[in-house]
């Protein structure tokens, strides 16, 4: 009898935890709905027309007018933006893979440690097109001013996840360059490039793709590419050349992310590919600055 | 003796690959293709130094940068653009996102459908959204908010659902052995695992807006970035520069206060 109660005690269902709190979380968003729609000067009837406005465009776009766009270089802006990415990347990689070993706390004191730092989140607090804002007055319309933006755009990020990758080395060879009597040079040349030489390369790769992105939106301002196409289309309501415009454009973009992608994940993995999911994700964690 | 130097001698160095080289040729020749094609000069890094219009951005005419009606107003704008489309964004991007992981995907024609249009809605970057949207259904934040809203969606599924991939399949399987139906069994048995990354990206997805939203301007959609576009047809560089320090002091301080929730949450 003792035992019998006892086992219907341990099936009980254990009490379902409070949800009264659950209101107090949801009032702020509904807060946060109701005010940010204030400002969108929303009214029921733009609400219902929406829809409508955008099939009417979308319906004008088909068939896409390739061979006009083709005629009038859009081929040459598409690349000219491709253009733009590589150097602006290259630039960043290359200003910011030094500037990276005298930010990473393992490797460098502190006095030139959070200066660099500042600089890194300076830089990447301002988007490109800002960027570019301020520097065409300078540099004049055109490809390099993109380029400039781009690259320097490309060093806070670039720099940052250098910085990140040095910061996680195993420091075994540096002490080891220190006990044959190297300098601090060679112990980053030794002990670190090595090691973080793979990662650094693939978040080149990784923001190369982001670039491609960036130089076609740069061209909407002027400062060389693509974007110019489109908007100057989009202006002239000529609507199925817009359409090639965007679909030449989103096929060079998946082209290159497919492209890099698969580079990134020979370069991290080996020839072999062993285990492919920890590591993308992995690097999707670090990319994204959410670590577990 | 003679053993031992034998194994003190250096390892022979691997020879480089005639591969390696074609690589490194062809990278090369891109890269100075591609210098040439952007007019790569590094003089011009000394005429940008010495450019006679840096002397237009200072200085900055601070009483028209604090009034209401230059700064605050739209900035207010921009900040409400950020907020709608991220909730708007990363609401729909819930349900998508678990239709597009192989973990939890309905089925096979829902996974590929799904996938497929993020792909293609993801190669369009968020300012082309912006510039078409404004010429489907006009000038000003409407739509503004709705580009956004279209690009955070489909970042968010990106991001969220590889971590959906990456849940725990076994309290999936728990659910699915002890007969619940599809929903139930994702709800009961991925869902808490993967909602506080799914709170932690949707926080990204508001950083990102914030950014997206105060650029959003130039094309037309509304925010901050309208005065700057105007400022910078009338070469007001100065009030331009004010500007920017402003904003970007605003959403720095937003950045970090997101940036250590994100930190709590993970």
């Amino acid at each position: 009898m003792e035992t019998l109660s006892n086992t219907s005690i341990s099936t009980q269902r254990p009490p379902a935890p409070k949800t009264s709190h659950r209101w107090l979380i949801a009032l702020p968003f509904f807060v946060a709905i109701i005010w940010s729609v204030t400002g969108l000067d929303i009214t029921l009837s733009r609400l219902l027309d929406a829809p409508g406005d955008a099939w009417a465009i979308l319906r004008q776009m088909v068939p896409p007018a390739f061979n006009e766009v083709y005629k009038r270089g859009a081929v040459g802006k598409i690349f000219e933006s491709v253009y733009i990415a590589w150097i602006g990347t290259i630039i960043g990689a290359l200003v910011s893979l030094p500037l990276a070993f005298l930010a990473a706390h393992n490797v460098a004191p502190i006095w030139i440690r959070s200066p660099v730092r500042q600089l890194f989140n300076a830089i990447r607090a301002v988007p490109e097109l800002i960027l570019a804002v301020i520097l065409i007055p300078v540099t004049g319309l055109g490809a390099w001013a993109g380029t400039i933006a781009i690259g320097i755009h490309s060093i806070g990020t670039l720099g940052k996840w250098a910085c990140e990758s040095i910061e996680d080395i195993d420091e075994g060879p540096i002490e080891a360059t220190k006990a044959c009597g190297g300098k601090w040079v060679s112990g980053m040349r030794w002990g670190v490039l090595p090691q973080v030489m793979p990662v650094i390369s693939s978040y080149w790769l990784f923001r190369f793709e982001i670039n491609v992105r960036a130089s076609a939106v740069l061209g909407m301002i002027g400062a060389g590419g693509v974007g110019s196409e489109l908007v100057s289309q989009l202006s002239f309501r000529n609507f199925p050349a817009a359409s090639a415009v965007l679909i030449m454009t989103m096929a060079v973009v998946l082209t290159i992310d497919s492209i890099s992608a698969a580079v990134r994940r020979r370069i991290i993995k080996g020839a072999d590919n062993t285990d492919g999911n920890s590591r993308t994700l992995e690097a999707i964690t670090d990319l994204t600055g959410i670590r577990s | 003796m003679n053993d031992d130097t034998k194994t003190s001698e250096r390892p022979v160095k691997p020879k480089p690959r005639a591969r390696s080289f074609l690589i490194a040729l062809v990278l090369l020749v891109l890269t100075f293709w591609a210098a040439i094609k952007v007019s790569f000069d590094l003089s011009t890094f000394w005429e940008v130094w010495s450019n006679p219009i840096w002397s237009k951005f200072w200085p900055i005419p601070w009483d028209w940068v604090f009034t209401k009606k230059n700064t605050f107003d739209p900035l207010i704008e921009t900040l409400q653009i950020a907020v709608a489309s991220t909730l708007l964004g990363c609401l729909v991007a819930l349900p998508v996102s678990f239709a597009m992981s192989s973990l939890t995907t309905p089925n096979k024609i829902v996974y590929f459908i799904s996938k497929t249009v993020m792909n293609l809605v993801r190669a369009v970057p968020d300012l082309f959204w912006a510039k078409l949207l404004v010429t489907a259904i006009g000038i000003g934040a409407f739509a503004g908010a709705w580009s956004l809203s279209i690009f955070s969606l489909a970042v968010m599924v990106k991001l969220f659902s590889e971590t959906v991939d990456a849940a725990d399949p076994r309290p999936l399987e728990a659910a699915r052995s002890s007969g619940a139906r599809h929903l139930p069994a994702v709800k009961t048995g991925v869902f808490p695992t993967v909602f506080p990354s799914y709170v932690a990206y949707s926080l990204y997805i508001f950083e990102l807006n914030i950014r997206a939203s105060v650029v959003l301007g130039l094309v037309g959609a509304g925010g901050v970035g309208r005065v700057i576009e105007t400022q910078r047809q009338f070469f007001r560089f100065d009030r331009i520069l004010g500007l920017l320090i402003i904003i970007f002091g605003i959403v720095w301080v937003i950045e970090q206060i997101s940036v250590s929730l994100r930190k709590r949450l993970v």
